[in-house]
This record gives C-alpha cells, sequence and structure tokens, in this order.
C-alpha cells in the first residue's frame, strides 16, 4: 500500500516567530508522497484535535507527522487521540520545533525546522502498525521465604484477593526476627508477633505454605513465570504470575574483630536474648554488659537498632550498668532519635570512639579500652558480658539465587542492583521483586514499605488477569536468528528466551510484556535479526540520511 | 576543511559547508535536558540535530558511521550517568560503542574528537548546551 | 499512579500551580557516575502521573471540608483563581511579551514544572493591584487568561485519602548565629539543590567567584529538643554536594562538621570512603559564625576528635538542613481528623504500619509522616496506595 503522510505543523499561537512556517509548508508539500500540510497554532487544544481529526477522518492518510512542542510533553496527547480515532499511534513521527528548535536557538531557524520535520517525514515512512493486545496473566504468586516480610507479603495479597505460595526453606515459618525478643519497630516481641502471623498464614484459605522447600529454577517471564521447587526427594513445576522474594538476611559476628573462645563473655544478640529470658539462670546478675558497634561494618544501621533495643531491655530486666561503644550511631530511621534520648536518660553510657578499642579478656570479665572522644579521656570499662556487633549479610544462597534468576546483586551481596530506577523493590526483571532486608534493608520498618510497594506491584500487574502488551514491538526473525545467545545474554529486563519453531530451529523470542523498549538488543544482535518497531535500524538511519536534504535551496 | 575529507573516500551528499552535529539523544536524560535548555532559553548553535532513542544503548555503530558518511561534521551520544540507566547497562553499551568509533575514525584518518560520548542527568541543561557548543567549536577549527 | 494503574480514578490535589513538590526542583549529583541521589526519578514519574488517563490533576487546590467516611468520602475542594487556565495555556509565551511590569507579572514557570502554564504573580500585576491593564489577556492566543476569575469550589465523593502533602524545610534563620539571611555567602542545602539545577554550577554568592573553601553544617534543625528526630537525608546530601563540588572545582577544600555520620544505605559505603579522600570530616558542629574578614565567613567549632574550640575562616558555609511538618499541616489534620504526631508530622498506628492514620480510609504518603529519602518516599508511597486498594476492591 502506498504511504500517504499528513503533516501538521503547529506555531504554537504564532509565537514560533524565527520559524518560516508558510515556507516550510511550501518546501514539503513538493514531496510526492505528502498528502497535505496543515498550520495550526494549537494542535494539542480542542481545536486542534478536531482539525486533526477530520483530517484522518476524511483523507486517506496512513502515516501522520507532527512539528510542535517536545514529544516528552504532547505525545500522550496524539496517541490519545489516534487511539480514539482507530489509527494506529505507532504511525506517528514527531518533530520537536518548539523547544529543540525555536526556543533553542536565535535568529531564523526556518533551516533547522525544516530539516526536523524532513527527519520525522523520512523516518514516518518507514513506519509499521503496532497492534495492542491483551493477553492473560497468571494470578498466583510466589513468595519465596517465610519469615516477617514473607509472611507479610503473603497475608496483604491475600486481603486483596490473590493467591500466594510460600516457600520457606527451613522447617518452620519465622525467619530470623523470630529470634528476638525485642526490635526496634515492634510494640510486641517480634517472637510473638511472627507466631501469631504464622497462625493466620496457616488459616488463610488464599495462601498455600511449603516448608522444608527451595526453588531450583525459574523460568518465564511476567505473567508468566514456570518455578520449580524442591522438597526433600520430589520436585515439582508450577506457574506463577510473579514472584516476590523474602529472603532476608543473616547477621553474624566476624569472627576476627573479636576474641572468640568458649565460655567467652563476648556474647550474640540472640544469646543476650537467652540470658534476658532467663536471669536466674546466671550466677550473677550482670553488674556491666557492654556493646560495641562500628568494628566490623561502620556502614549498616541494624547493630545500632539492635544494640540500643538491646540496651534497653537490659536496663528494665537486670538494670546493670550498660556501655555502648560506637563511631557513628546510626539514627536515619523513625523514632531512632527517641530511643537514643531514651537510653540516655535511663543511664545508657555511649561511649563514642574514632580508632577501634582495644579488647581483651581479664579475669572472667571483657576489658574495652576505648578513646572516649566527647571526653577527651581514656576509658576502660570491665565488662560482665560484651554483646558484639553483628554484620547483616546476604542470607545463604543469595548468589546462587541471583544467578537462578539472573538478577544481579549490590555491592555488598544483597539482592539488586544499586540503580535507583529500580528502587524501591524491582529488579529490573518484571514480575521479579526484592522486599526487606534481602535487598539490604535490615530495618523492620523499610522493609514494611517495600512489603507494600511490592504487593501493590504484583496487583498492578496481575489483578485482571490480563495485560496490555504491543504485539511484537521488538521482534526477532527467525529467519536471520542464529541463536548465538547474545541478546538473550545482553537483556537488561531477562526478556527473551531461546525456543524452537517447527520442531527443529531454535530462535530467540522476545516476551512482550517482559520487554521494557530499550533496544540494547537490537543494537547488538551480530545477525540484524531484530527489528525494534519505531526505532528500527532504517528508521533511526532514515534519520539520520534526512540531514542533506536541501529542499531547493542552494 | 582539508582533514574532513579521508584520502581513499568522497563524501556523497556534497555537503560543501555541512556543519551539522547529530546528537543521539536517550529519552529519559539528555532529550530532558536539551528540552529543559530550550524552556529556559539558552542558546546554543543551531547545527545540531537530535535524533530521540529509547536509550543510548540503542544507538548502533552503523548510526554513528552513517551519520559520518552523510556529512556530518561532528556525533554526540548521550546518555544517562554511568550507574543511572535505567535499562542498566545501555549507556555503557553506548560508551563501547563510542570507543569503536574512535578507533575506526583514527584508522580513516579523521579527529576522533568529532565522536563523544556525553552522560548527564535530566536536569543538566547547562552541561547539554556546554557540549553542544564544545563539539561545535572543535569542527569549526578544521 | 499504581492506583490509576490498578484501575481506580484518582484526583491528585495540589495546592502549588504545579506538582512535584521540594524534590522537583532539586538537581542531578552525579561527578562522573552517578551518585545515587534519586533525583532523576522525580520526572519521569511527574511525567507518568500528569499524563495518566485516569488521574485528574487539580492544581492551586486545597481541601477544605471533608465529611463522610471511608467507602464514602465527600470532599470539598477551593482552587484558587485560575487567572491562566492550565488546560488552555500552550506556554508560547506571548503574554509575557506584552506584559509591560519589570519583573514581568506573567511570567513561564520554572522549568520543571508539570504543568507547564504560565503564572501570574500577584504582587507584580497591575491588574490585580487594581489598575487597568489587560495585555495579556486580549493577546493570549488560546483565550487561556481571563483575570475576572474567581476562586472555584468542587466536590469530590471518593472512597479514600492519601496525604501526601510533603515537607517544609527548617528555616534556618531560627539559627540566628549561624547567620543565614545575613551572610550571602551562608546558604541551606536546598538553595544549593536549586542553584545546581538553575545554573549548573556553584558560584558565591557575594561575588560570583568560585569558592575555595566550603563547610557544611550538619544537623541544623535536627536531633535537637524541638525536633528531636535524624532528618535522614541530610549527611547523604551534604556529602553529594562535596563530591560535586570538588568534581567541579578540584582545587576547593571542603569540610563537613557532624555529630553521627549517617552513612548507612545501599551502596553508599562505597561512596563514603571514596569521600574520605577528598572531604575532610570534623565531628563538631559549629554554633555560630563570627563576623570575618574581608570575604570570610569565621566558624567556631569545638573540634571533638582534638578536643579543641577551633575557628577557621570559609568561603561558603553550608547548613545542612533538616525536613520540618509544614505549617499548614494542622490545618488538613483538623480537616480531615487525623491526628498529628510526634513533632507536628501526621501521627501513624505504628512504625511498621506508617500509612494508616487513626481515621480509616485516611493514609499517609512520604514526608509528611517524617522525613525520608526519595527512593522511601516512594515506597511509602505506592504501600499507601497498597492500603488504600484493599479498602477499594472491586
Amino acid at each position: 500500500m502506498k504511504v500517504k503522510i499528513g503533516i501538521f505543523l503547529c506555531d504554537c499561537g504564532g509565537s514560533l516567530k524565527n520559524i518560516d512556517f508558510p515556507e516550510i509548508s511550501r518546501s514539503v508539500q513538493e514531496i510526492e508522497d505528502i498528502a497535505f500540510v496543515d498550520i495550526s497554532h494549537n494542535l494539542c487544544l480542542e481545536e486542534g484535535r478536531k482539525a486533526i481529526a477530520s483530517r484522518i477522518l476524511g483523507k486517506n492518510v496512513n502515516r501522520v507527522v507532527i512539528a510542535a512542542c517536545s514529544p516528552a510533553s504532547c505525545e500522550h496527547n496524539f496517541i490519545r487521540l489516534l487511539e480514539g480515532l482507530n489509527f494506529n499511534p505507532n504511525l506517528l513521527s514527531i518533530a520537536n520545533i518548539r523547544e529543540q528548535c525555536s526556543w533553542a536557538h536565535e535568529g531564523n531557524v526556518t533551516g533547522k525546522a525544516l530539516d526536523l520535520v524532513g527527519m520525522a517525514i523520512n523516518k514516518a515512512r518507514l513506519l509499521q502498525p503496532v497492534e495492542r493486545k491483551e493477553i492473560p496473566v497468571n494470578k498466583e504468586v510466589l513468595v519465596v521465604g517465610g519469615g516477617f516480610c514473607g509472611m507479610k507479603s503473603a497475608l496483604e495479597l491475600s486481603q486483596l484477593g490473590i493467591r500466594t505460595t510460600v516457600v520457606e526453606r527451613e522447617p518452620i515459618l519465622g525467619g530470623r526476627l523470630s529470634e528476638l525478643e525485642g526490635f526496634y519497630g515492634f510494640e510486641i516481641s517480634p517472637k510473638e508477633m511472627l507466631s501469631s502471623m504464622g497462625e493466620e498464614v496457616k488459616k488463610d484459605a488464599n495462601i498455600e505454605m511449603l516448608t522444608s522447600a527451595e526453588i531450583t529454577r525459574v523460568e518465564g517471564d511476567a505473567g508468566n513465570f514456570s518455578v520449580r521447587i524442591k522438597r526433600g526427594v520430589k520436585e515439582d513445576s508450577r506457574d506463577f504470575g510473579a514472584l516476590i522474594f523474602a529472603t532476608g538476611c543473616k547477621a553474624e559476628i566476624l569472627p576476627r574483630y573479636f576474641e572468640l573462645s568458649p565460655g567467652s563473655k563476648i556474647i550474640s544478640q540472640r544469646e543476650l536474648v537467652e540470658i534476658l529470658q532467663a536471669p536466674a539462670k546466671l550466677e550473677r546478675r550482670p553488674e556491666v554488659i557492654g556493646f560495641i558497634l562500628d568494628i566490623a561494618d561502620e556502614n549498616s544501621r541494624l547493630p545500632s537498632l539492635l544494640a540500643l533495643n538491646a540496651a534497653l531491655a537490659v536496663k528494665n530486666k537486670l538494670g546493670s550498668e550498660v556501655y555502648v561503644f560506637c563511631k557513628n550511631l546510626k539514627v536515619d530511621s523513625e523514632g531512632v532519635e527517641k530511643l537514643y534520648q531514651e537510653a540516655r536518660n535511663r543511664g545508657v553510657v555511649f561511649v563514642k570512639f574514632e580508632e577501634k578499642p582495644r579488647i581483651s579478656e581479664r579475669n572472667g570479665r571483657v576489658k574495652v579500652e576505648a578513646e572516649d572522644i566527647l571526653f577527651g579521656e581514656e576509658v576502660s570499662v570491665y565488662c560482665d558480658f560484651l554483646v558484639a556487633e553483628e554484620k547483616g549479610l546476604p542470607s545463604e544462597g543469595t548468589e546462587a539465587l541471583a544467578s537462578i534468576l539472573n538478577t544481579g546483586v549490590d555491592s555488598q551481596g544483597f539482592c539488586q542492583d544499586e540503580n535507583v530506577y529500580l528502587y524501591p523493590v524491582g529488579s529490573g526483571r518484571k514480575g521479579v521483586f526484592f522486599v526487606g532486608a534481602c535487598r539490604g534493608n535490615l530495618d523492620a520498618a523499610r522493609a514494611s514499605l517495600d512489603v507494600g510497594s511490592a504487593v501493590m506491584n504484583v496487583y498492578e500487574l496481575l489483578a485482571l488477569g490480563k495485560a496490555v502488551v504491543e504485539v511484537e514491538k521488538v521482534k526477532v526473525d527467525p529467519q536471520k536468528c542464529r541463536a548465538c545467545l547474545t541478546c538473550i545474554r545482553v537483556c537488561p529486563h531477562r526478556a527473551i528466551r531461546l525456543v524452537k519453531v517447527d520442531d527443529e530451529k531454535w530462535t530467540a523470542k522476545i516476551y512482550d510484556l517482559a520487554c521494557d523498549g530499550c533496544g540494547i538488543c537490537a543494537a547488538i544482535c551480530p545477525a540484524k535479526a531484530i527489528n525494534f518497531e519505531g526505532y528500527a535500524d532504517e528508521q533511526i538511519l532514515a534519520e539520520v540520511e534526512a540531514m542533506e536534504w536541501q529542499y531547493g535551496r542552494e | 576543511m582539508s582533514r574532513f575529507l579521508p584520502k581513499s573516500k568522497r563524501w556523497n551528499g556534497s555537503m560543501g559547508g555541512n556543519n551539522k552535529i547529530v546528537a543521539f539523544c536517550c529519552e529519559n536524560s539528555a532529550y530532558l535536558a536539551a528540552d529543559r535548555a530550550g524552556k529556559m532559553r539558552l542558546h546554543y548553535p543551531d547545527n545540531v540535530r537530535i535524533i530521540r532513542v529509547p536509550c543510548a544503548g540503542r544507538v548502533d555503530v552503523l548510526h554513528i558511521l552513517r551519520a559520518f558518511e552523510k556529512g556530518a561534521a561532528g556525533v554526540l551520544v548521550m546518555g544517562c550517568q554511568e550507574g543511572a540507566c535505567q535499562h542498566l547497562t545501555g549507556n555503557i553499551r553506548a560508551r563501547e560503542r563510542v570507543r569503536y568509533i574512535e578507533s575506526a575514525l583514527k584508522e580513516i584518518g579523521i579527529d576522533t574528537r568529532r565522536v563523544k560520548m556525553v552522560n548527564l542527568g535530566p536536569d543538566m541543561a547547562q552541561k547539554f548546551v556546554r557540549e553542544v557548543k564544545e563539539m561545535v567549536e572543535k569542527i569549526e577549527e578544521e | 499512579m499504581e492506583l490509576a494503574n490498578s484501575g481506580l480514578e484518582v484526583y491528585l490535589v495540589e495546592k502549588e500551580a504545579a506538582i512535584g513538590g521540594q524534590a522537583a526542583s532539586f538537581c542531578c549529583k552525579a561527578t562522573d557516575v552517578c551518585t545515587k541521589c534519586s533525583f532523576c526519578l522525580v520526572p519521569q514519574k511527574l511525567n507518568d502521573v500528569a499524563t495518566h488517563p485516569r488521574i485528574s490533576v487539580l492544581t492551586n487546590s486545597v481541601v477544605t471540608r471533608v465529611t463522610g467516611k471511608v467507602g464514602n468520602f465527600r470532599v470539598e475542594i477551593w482552587q484558587k483563581p485560575q487567572y491562566v487556565s492550565q488546560e488552555k495555556c500552550i506556554a508560547c509565551g506571548i503574554c509575557a511579551e506584552v506584559c509591560p511590569t519589570k519583573p514581568k507579572a506573567i511570567h513561564s514557570p520554572s522549568p520543571e514544572a508539570i504543568p507547564y502554564s504560565y503564572i501570574i504573580d500577584q504582587s507584580q500585576c497591575l491588574h490585580l493591584k487594581g489598575e487597568k491593564c489587560n495585555f495579556c489577556e486580549e493577546i493570549c492566543p488560546t483565550k487561556a487568561i481571563a483575570l475576572g476569575r474567581r476562586p472555584e469550589s468542587w466536590e469530590l465523593d471518593v472512597g479514600t485519602i492519601i496525604v501526601a502533602t510533603g515537607f517544609e524545610v527548617f528555616n534556618a534563620r531560627e539559627v540566628g548565629s549561624l547567620g543565614y539571611g545575613r551572610y550571602p555567602n551562608v546558604l541551606t542545602g536546598l538553595d544549593l539543590e536549586r542553584i545546581f539545577a538553575h545554573k549548573g554550577s556553584l558560584e558565591l554568592p557575594s561575588n560570583g567567584k568560585e569558592a575555595k573553601k566550603v563547610a557544611f553544617v550538619q544537623c541544623v534543625g535536627s536531633r535537637n529538643e524541638n525536633h528531636g528526630y535524624c532528618s535522614q537525608v541530610c549527611c547523604k546530601y551534604a556529602m553529594r554536594f562535596a563530591r560535586l563540588i570538588k568534581y567541579q572545582n578540584p582545587d576547593a577544600e571542603v569540610t563537613i562538621f557532624y555529630i553521627d555520620l549517617q552513612t548507612a544505605g545501599k551502596g553508599f559505603a562505597q561512596f563514603y570512603e571514596e569521600c574520605r579522600e577528598s572531604i575532610r570530616f570534623i565531628r563538631g558542629v559549629p554554633v555560630e559564625i563570627l563576623e570575618g574578614s574581608s570575604d570570610g565567613l569565621k566558624l567556631r567549632f569545638e573540634d571533638i576528635s582534638e578536643g579543641k574550640v577551633e575557628r577557621e575562616t570559609f568561603d561558603l558555609v553550608v547548613l545542612s538542613i533538616g525536613m520540618v511538618p509544614r505549617k499548614d499541616s494542622w490545618d488538613l489534620a483538623r480537616v480531615l481528623g487525623i491526628n498529628l504526631g510526634d513533632y507536628g508530622f501526621f501521627g501513624t498506628r505504628s512504625l511498621i504500619d506508617s500509612n494508616k492514620t487513626n481515621v480509616d480510609g485516611v493514609f499517609l504518603a512520604g514526608t509528611c509522616q517524617g522525613p525520608k529519602d526519595i527512593p522511601d518516599s516512594i515506597a511509602h508511597g505506592i504501600s499507601a496506595a497498597e492500603k488504600a486498594r484493599e479498602l477499594l476492591k472491586g
């Protein structure tokens, strides 16, 4: 079918005075496949839109070029207009003659405007329609991890009417927080809270629990994941529409910073919890308990939160003297400054150091020598127990998980690349989310927000049971594809898979819902087998080539 | 323009005085920065022709070479800051391709400063203008 | 966005003429790599919101009355007179060309403004001051201007309400001894955002030269009696600005005076390590600026590590101000029936359930509930959307 292009020029209320619109119209009219050139004062308003509508419904044009303000602001308007007129919006090409031409330069810019219109025309000639279609999506969600975040995700999804399966590696639900008696952000003990969440999860008809289970393989993409779940010796494949990973973290005392020997008085948080739960078991009430932070990792919130909480618990239950040795107390979470002040008011002594304190064991007690910079003096404190800093680390198996999912990890090994476009809970891979400690949010307040965000994003994606996609906007030509796997490896959104066609040929296939339209695959394909409609090689080259046109000037 | 024509090839399109610069601009950063420059009425030379791309990573070596072939005096590839690409690796790919072009230009005897990779944020109107002006100065040196 | 995408109609009521709040006026703080300041997320989100078919944006509007209850709220909205109709204004600028005042009473908005419509400054406009003038009205090609417009009221029936009114910055003038407003070369963190966003580089306000010695003073307006919280963003933005300043002017000397350096957060550890190589960190926050020599600002501070009181002169002092609740929170709280929490931010049920208020169906999103950085604000907002969605199923 012959290409017929309709051109609309907008002079923005007549204000683009450094462009000679009639001149552009005259020059462009001469081109053979141009059906008409209209000049308008305000294409974006009612009047202009009506003019476009009547032209489109009237004359048989099959491509539209609009020369107006930046597509960044007006594109959506025109797309909607064209959709309403049953004209495929992919057949529209916009030239930015306002922000990037008239407003950007002094003097007469008719020449440049003509070039820009020419570029848009050249591209428009090659545009092809892209259909929009609804595709079904699987409404079930997989939650990996049965701790605070995992259970919360499942419960909130259930509230929204979505069925989930929770896969937990351990034989029981609860995760790391269930070991703690008290933790920043929890009004009741985490142990209690997690236990009651576990009960709720068991009773919830929308939630299926699979304990002592692990995932071994994830295939597919948004709306259509296929996951292999291993339980004991059995391995099953299950299908899900979206995946939420709440695999938590582990908190470890790094031995090289502390001398840990049997019977050591340098203890972990968990051991402190045991002491606090059964103080009578000790020979005598500990007189002095110390906490030490910022030795293994200066840049984590977790030790500060754990220490503040525990320090107050010690004061309440044991009445011991409490010293907290730290370099920079991390108070950048809600309510923590308040907790800090409360601790100080209750008599907890904070010793701030610049240089690492010296820790040694003397006569069954732990001696901490530090230079207290606030007072400028050396202090030596003999503690009955020294609670060591615990570094939040990615859970066992996080690296393996990242490779199963083909997603990245950050510089500390936690899930999710450090790219702000992924925040808060994205993975780069549509339909796959990371929440809470597994992505480095080790405090429960931020972890809660992660859960809320992921649940909402999942709901957006799956609730209707279908999703609208642009069909084959980016498409691999199986004839040209040599199955070199380059595009598959390179796609940042993991939207490409290797499939067999006609029972014999392997080819790459791009999945529309997962594709984010970056075009990296199209650029990298050595066989030039990938066509990205709207930004295809020929279409971009057409814009480049239009630069050399002369339009009858000398 | 003595160094403009390589020894073995003739440019078609007979630009004669073509001093056009093609700027491939990523729609998340550079394209918005250019719009912002316009809104702020920051003026820059009108030689530049902006081509909008969804990601700097879409820009292929082929596109850059064709621009030179068709008479462009300079090519800018403008994308997001390193580490801030919405598509994670697009700007890195673009940079690699620009490097490749630099070595290709060197081989056919063209000043490698005629192609440049620029990273910026969507609000950096001044940087956009500065880079364009710099490129124009470079090509006018000839 | 998320609510609209999931099929609901959303009304976005914005007090100012443009959406985006404080963050829209910020700047990208990359040096030659991204420093994760997250500002670039903002223009994208604003554009998505402005162009979404199910989101109606009402600017220059405030909520004056709310009746009813969850599922069935009736919200009364008062909109300032729309002298320039945002629906009709195409930002052609012809009005500004004919405006007789200096500076122009009608002018373009900030470049990041969405909607991008011209604005009338009532203090400059001759007509609005009672004189005879309507050049702009007559010449506007789309008849977008009507200087006789009155305020309007609207009534909306909605199922839930989400409060996302943001924050104000601490007024640095309250700390008289730090000289903000008295010395031209004392700026706040917010000033710096705007300077970089509009000029792209930093010059001394007093003489336009490059700043050679810069001091950042942390915790101005935070972690004190009236504001017993950490504003969470200041240490990070100070470090990012410090790096940006040094990137643009490698000879500059930058010092950050702090109490406890907040360096936690995804990916920040490495950035901090790099900062330590080029930025001077001094524990001990200065309390006053003394009258200095010709162009200098003399800071008096206690260098806690050294244990001495020192004086040092800087060209430029940046006060890292924190976030405080908006002064109009009180009004809004009254209208909605929600409680104010600690320090005047809106109150929530608990730390791990921080979107809910004491009123069913009214939720909080973002910094109006308490200080947060941009990614956390986004997470808080999406979480609020989720809580709202739960109530409006079906």
